[in-house]
């Protein structure tokens, strides 16, 4: 202080240092900042005391100034000790769930962030970043699999991400939920997932547009994660038609060739269809809970108001049956079940790997998921869950029979899917939802492991998908060969290989509940196994008739794709000991009768060997029976022309409409209507807004502003 | 007065002081020896609470105006009788967190009570606080131990978060409060209350524009701990996180408080140099009015659409802060004895809700409306009642303590003239009964449904429920007394 400065000069610093620390209080975020803001102002305060008690002569004014500075390190004292204690909460109380669940989530959704951003300019980075973000989420759901299994049974760990929707009575929260069922779907996606990402490091190598494809197939899986690990429907709807679009992306990946994106287009389109049934189906539970006072989707809750569900209709049609169905109708699509499975053939025309995805650990599972998440409101609608049986039945049976006529090796297995699926509906339809999710895990092994076998040969012979032009592969892709042999075993249900296990569990239930079906599950499973049998037999076995080229070409996979591919094996051949059914709390379904077991046994190996016997032993009576059946075959081969079908009846109407649509309602009536509201909102936005915001500077600042009120107030009156 | 003479008026605080020293010995003792949970630090908080309130009764009696500690306390009618009411709202804070689950639960209790009464402490200098050294440390005191207390719930996020909260905006509303006590030092040359009155006296023109300045912010940090509009932001969320006892002490007790110290500076510091406009030109009468309006009419309103109970009460709160201002704006010995008996009356009806809220967050675990749908018709008909008659006095209906203190609160702005102001209170107070009401029909004229679990209360739970019932009860009804002892209570102190 220089001593002749006049008052004047204290009293203008102090207001300028109070200044500061107001404006740090309001504009800073860091909690310590604001502290060291307080802190400011009381020294502004010490200053003019100082000032003033100088000028006067008095000595009150500088002992006040010991007072507040005492005051303000008891107040940074308290400060500190509360942010502690909130830190000290955050870490203990809620931390298991808080931490772990989020970061299954977030870590395939950091990886979108790296391969967008900074994708292009590392892909040396995204090699690793891709697979490993995948990675570290399936440590971390096996890390939450764990502490879920010292909980006691039925036991569910929760975290809650945020307050997403807040209307009115209705509330969503952003909470992710860890119960047995999504766990093991959690592990399924994350692990299967993990090595499909390493497996396509080396299958995409060299591709233009590596980290496009790596993001793509993050976001895929972080979106299949909000789907199984969402604890309202509400939340699970954001990852159905997340994977929804990844699939049309992925699908339609190398999109310069038109009917790539022309599949990806119809992926896309069908299964717009099942989600619209799948949304009236919320709308219609979300109404009827909400008549009863219930304004929620969350899974727990609807499980605790069934009664209000029990008794509910809707014009007349009880509630659980429409719910029921309409849901189902999403399931159709998404599943690929008839008659929307139209889709899922098509979708070939992706990567290889991203086929591999979508049929084994993501997307189509979902349908049977959800179905599997809300068993207890099925349970209430016999009729709908009747509906679900002969559907997958008829799915499985349909399917079956079409692969036996394919000759491209990425179809057979198509249809293949379509049919397995089938098979997990009938499962969840006559009641054993254990053993329709525990057929869901093994057929991920197997199928994914098929998948990316097939995808081995297709990379191996240069592009060749025709299974005519394959054969007698066996000695030069020997681990493609163990492995998919292995898969092919399984799929065809030879004991003890995983899909024994699981396909038997459905089918000896189908036989309690619903006989028919038992026996058309059986046929299809003999149908199964010749298909399976004649994929390998013409791949691998026989004579070789690769083309010219694909002779030169023809090589076994590096490592970076066999070593997913023997892992998948292991888990193909020992899924089945998994004890998912007993995990899932479903006990009472396991053990099918023995003659049962006999003869799915017999169908299976009976269906290899007549594939063997067909196309390596008798190369040419296959095609003295397809003459024979003359029309039939044509049919079968061209998978009953059902595409045709639709395109008649669906499509080209929808077209007709649609033009009317765009000529005529669209630009006058809502374009119309669109812009008048938004008109009406601009003017009257900004008019209300909530006060009580929870934020502590916006408080401070309505402190303040009060304050300048008041003496506004006063200077203008 | 010097210090040893001091003494004699000091008996409250310093029976208090003892009995924090105890509690702290006592807990000490009882961790020392690996005790975890003892009920006794709560009985000795207890006694002392209550043997505080008999060392301020007698204080009554006592007809000297004195200068206490070299001019930073003062002693008069006005500080006993807000010594006698806080240390009522001590003992009932005290008592309510020995049944409450919430306090019960946690460790460190002997930590908490040793707050407790510390904060009371704290409040009691704030009634007898005329200096502005002794009114900010006084008031900073009481904050501190308010911050922890409403963060006491360590594992729960929201008391944390809080605590956190009411930290930060106490400490910018002290700051700019401090700040304006030092333009006011500056510009009187004086730091107690007197000397501040004949300070204003002197002040030539410019000054005055200054002066009114460091009065808006002085007035800012009061209606901070008063939580009246626009400075009661930090109230929904503090008396939301806090254990319902502690929010119960605030809204209660540290109300009170707040009170005292906004009433004994402007009527007595700041007012008592002559009619307030004429010396300073401030228009303290047109701010109150405002502030008092506005307090009222938000705090009712934000409350209409809360469903959790502590929510609502805290806006409830705001709205009887409101009320009370309407006294405090009528800046007359009227006004401060309507103010008096309207904090009286508050105190009775407010504790008894929140001791009701209390109970059946033990019962059932909920705090939001819901959890009160057919109180009556599943265990619950006594704490009910009691908390109708608490929700109908709050509101002003009439056989109840509530209507006879808003009828003087109303009743004195209408011989002051402030005929506008009471009209605009009495349509809040129609207002606020739609709130009230739907409290009171959940409880009684909903069906309660099959979730809701039949709940059970003890009668010894709900003795001093009973209590406080049976006085809204008679002071609706035989409030003489009391009008007589505000009567003698309001006469302050002026040096």
């Amino acid at each position: 202080m220089p001593p002749g400065a006049p008052l004047t000069w204290y009293l203008g610093l102090s207001a300028v240092v109070f200044a500061i620390g107001t404006v740090g209080v309001l504009v800073r975020r860091n909690i310590i900042v604001i502290f060291m803001a307080i802190e400011l102002m009381l020294n502004a305060v010490n200053l003019t005391f100082v000032a003033f008690a100088r000028s006067l002569g008095s000595m009150d004014g500088q002992v006040i100034v010991f007072f507040v500075m005492t005051v303000a390190a008891a107040e940074a004292a308290v400060g500190l000790a509360i942010i502690l204690a909130l830190f000290r909460n955050r870490e203990t109380t809620n931390a298991d769930e808080l931490v772990t669940l989020r970061w299954i989530v977030l870590l395939p959704a950091a990886g979108v962030f790296f391969h967008v951003f900074l994708g292009r300019r590392a892909i040396a980075a995204v090699k690793v970043v891709g697979p490993g973000l995948v990675g570290a989420a399936f440590a971390v759901a096996v890390v939450a699999a764990f502490r879920l299994r010292a909980l006691p049974e039925g036991g569910i760990l929760r975290d809650h991400v945020y307050t997403w929707i807040a209307a009115g009575p209705f509330r969503a929260d952003a909470v992710l939920r860890l119960d047995a069922l999504s766990a093991v779907m959690a592990l399924v996606v994350t692990g299967v997932g993990f090595l499909i990402h390493v497996y396509s490091v080396g299958y995409m190598s060299g591709d233009r547009g590596f980290a496009r494809y790596f993001a793509y197939l993050n976001l895929f899986t972080t979106a299949m994660l909000i789907l199984v690990l969402a604890d309202n429907l509400v939340l699970l709807f954001v990852g159905w038609e997340g994977v929804g679009l990844c699939s049309y992306l992925l699908i339609g990946f190398w999109y310069e060739k038109p009917e790539n994106a022309a599949a990806g287009k119809k992926a896309f389109l069908v299964n717009r269809i099942g989600d619209a049934g799948f949304l009236l189906g919320l709308f219609v539970l979300v109404w009827t809970l909400g008549r009863h006072g219930f304004w929620t989707l969350d899974v727990a809750e609807i499980e605790r108001h069934l009664d209000v569900l029990r008794t509910a209709t809707i014009g007349g049609w009880p509630v659980p049956v429409v719910v029921g169905l309409l849901l189902f109708m999403g399931a159709t699509g998404k599943s690929a079940q008839l008659p929307l499975y139209v889709w899922l053939p098509d979708a070939m025309a992706g990567p290889t790997p991203v086929s591999a995805l979508i049929h084994a650990a993501t997307m189509v599972t979902a349908g049977v998921y959800m179905i599997a998440r809300l068993h207890a409101l099925y349970a209430l609608a016999p009729a709908a869950l009747t509906v679900v049986a002969v559907v997958g039945a008829a799915t499985a049976l349909f399917a079956a029979v079409i692969a036996t006529a394919q000759t491209d090796i990425k179809r057979v297995l198509a249809y293949s899917t379509v049919s397995q699926l089938g098979y997990m509906f009938l499962g969840l339809g006559v009641g054993a939802t254990g053993a329709a999710v525990f057929h869901l895990v093994t057929h991920a092994f197997f199928k994914a492991l098929l998948f990316l076998g097939a995808g081995s040969v297709i990379h191996g012979l240069g592009g060749e998908q025709d299974m005519q032009r394959m054969g007698g592969l066996r000695e030069r892709m020997p681990v493609t060969f163990w492995t998919m042999a292995a898969a092919g075993l399984a799929i065809a249900g030879v004991p003890p290989l995983a899909g024994f296990f699981s396909k038997d569990e459905i089918v000896s239930s189908a036989f309690r509940e619903m006989p028919v079906l038992g026996v058309v599950g059986l046929v299809a499973a003999a149908l199964t196994a010749y298909y399976t049998g004649r994929l390998l037999c013409l791949t691998f076995l026989g004579r070789s008739r690769l083309s010219h080229e694909a002779e030169h070409h023809v090589h076994e996979s590096p490592p970076v794709m066999t070593l997913p591919l023997a892992i998948l094996a292991v888990g193909a051949v020992a899924g089945g000991f998994l004890p998912v059914p007993a995990l899932l709390g479903h006990r009472g379904e396991a053990g099918a009768p023995l003659a049962l077991m006999a003869l799915a046994t017999g169908l299976a190996v009976g269906g290899l060997w007549l594939a063997y016997q067909l196309h390596v032993v008798h190369p040419a009576v296959p095609a003295q029976v397809a003459a024979r059946l003359g029309g039939f075959y044509q049919l079968v081969r061209d998978k009953f022309r059902v595409d045709e079908l639709y395109d008649a009846v669906v499509i080209r109407p929808l077209f007709a409409a649609a033009d009317v649509a765009a000529r005529g309602i669209d630009p006058k009536l809502i374009d119309g209507t669109v812009n008048g509201t938004g008109m009406l909102v601009a003017a009257t936005s900004g008019v209300w807004r909530r006060l009580q915001t929870g934020n502590v500077q916006h408080y401070a600042l309505f402190f303040l502003l009060g304050a300048l009120a008041l003496l506004g107030y006063y200077v203008g009156r | 007065m010097d210090a040893t003479q001091s003494l004699r008026y000091f008996g409250p605080e310093l029976v208090l002081t003892a009995a924090i020293m105890a509690v702290l010995a006592l807990d000490l003792g009882l961790t020392a020896r690996g005790i975890e949970r003892s009920r006794w630090p709560g009985i000795v908080a207890l006694a002392g609470a209550a043997a505080a309130i008999g060392s301020a009764v007698r204080l009554l009696r006592v007809p000297a105006r004195e200068w206490l500690f070299g001019r930073m306390l003062v002693f008069d009618g006005f500080s006993v009788y807000f010594k006698v009411l806080l240390g009522l709202a001590l003992l009932a804070a005290v008592w309510m967190s020995l049944g409450s689950r919430e306090v019960r639960g946690q460790p460190n209790e002997g930590e908490y009570f040793t707050l407790l009464l510390s904060s009371g402490l704290a409040m009691l200098l704030m009634a007898a606080a005329a200096n502005l050294l002794m009114a900010y440390l006084s008031l900073e005191f009481a904050s501190l131990t308010s911050y922890v207390l409403t963060g006491f719930l360590r594992h729960n996020r929201r008391s944390a978060e809080a605590a956190l909260k009411y930290l930060i905006y106490g400490g910018v509303a002290s700051g700019a409060m401090i700040y304006g006590m030092s333009w006011i030092f500056g510009l009187t040359g004086s730091m107690d209350y007197a000397g501040i009155a004949a300070g204003i006296a002197q002040l030539d023109d410019p000054s005055r524009g200054a002066f009114f300045l460091a009065l808006v912010l002085v007035l800012a940090g009061f209606g901070y701990k008063v939580a009246s509009v626009p400075f009661h932001m930090w109230a929904p969320d503090v008396y939301t996180g806090a254990p319902i006892p502690v929010t119960a002490f605030l809204a209660v007790g540290s109300k009170a408080a707040g009170f005292a110290m906004l009433l004994r500076f402007f009527h007595f510091g700041v007012g008592a140099a002559g009619p307030v406009g004429a010396v300073t030109r401030v228009p303290l009468l047109q701010l109150g009015t405002l502030l008092c309006a506005a307090t009222m009419t938000l705090g009712n309103l934000a409350a209409l659409s809360q469903q959790n109970m502590k929510r609502l009460l805290a806006y409830s709160s705001i709205a009887h802060a409101g009320y009370a201002l309407l006294g405090f704006v009528v800046f007359a010995d009227a006004g401060v004895q309507a103010v008096l008996f309207y904090l009286t009356v508050y105190y009775i009806m407010n504790l008894g809700a929140f001791w009701v809220v209390m109970l059946i967050a033990n019962a059932t675990g909920h705090e939001d409306l819901p959890s009160y749908r057919g109180l009556a018709w599943r265990g619950g008909a006594l704490p009910a009642l009691a908390l109708a008659i608490f929700l109908f006095s709050l509101a002003g209906l009439p056989p109840l303590a509530g209507f006879v203190g808003k009828f003087y609160v109303f009743g004195a702005g209408v011989e002051r003239g402030l005929i506008a102001l009471v009209v605009v209170g009495v349509l809040n107070s129609v207002v606020s009964l739609y709130y009230y009401v739907r409290v009171v029909k959940t409880m009684f004229l909903d069906e309660p449904r099959a979730e809701d679990a039949p709940v059970h209360f003890a009668l010894n739970d709900l003795a001093a429920v009973g209590l406080l019932s049976a006085a809204t009860l008679v002071l609706g009804i035989r409030f003489d007394w009391l009008l007589a002892r505000v009567e003698t209570a309001r006469r302050i102190f002026a040096g």
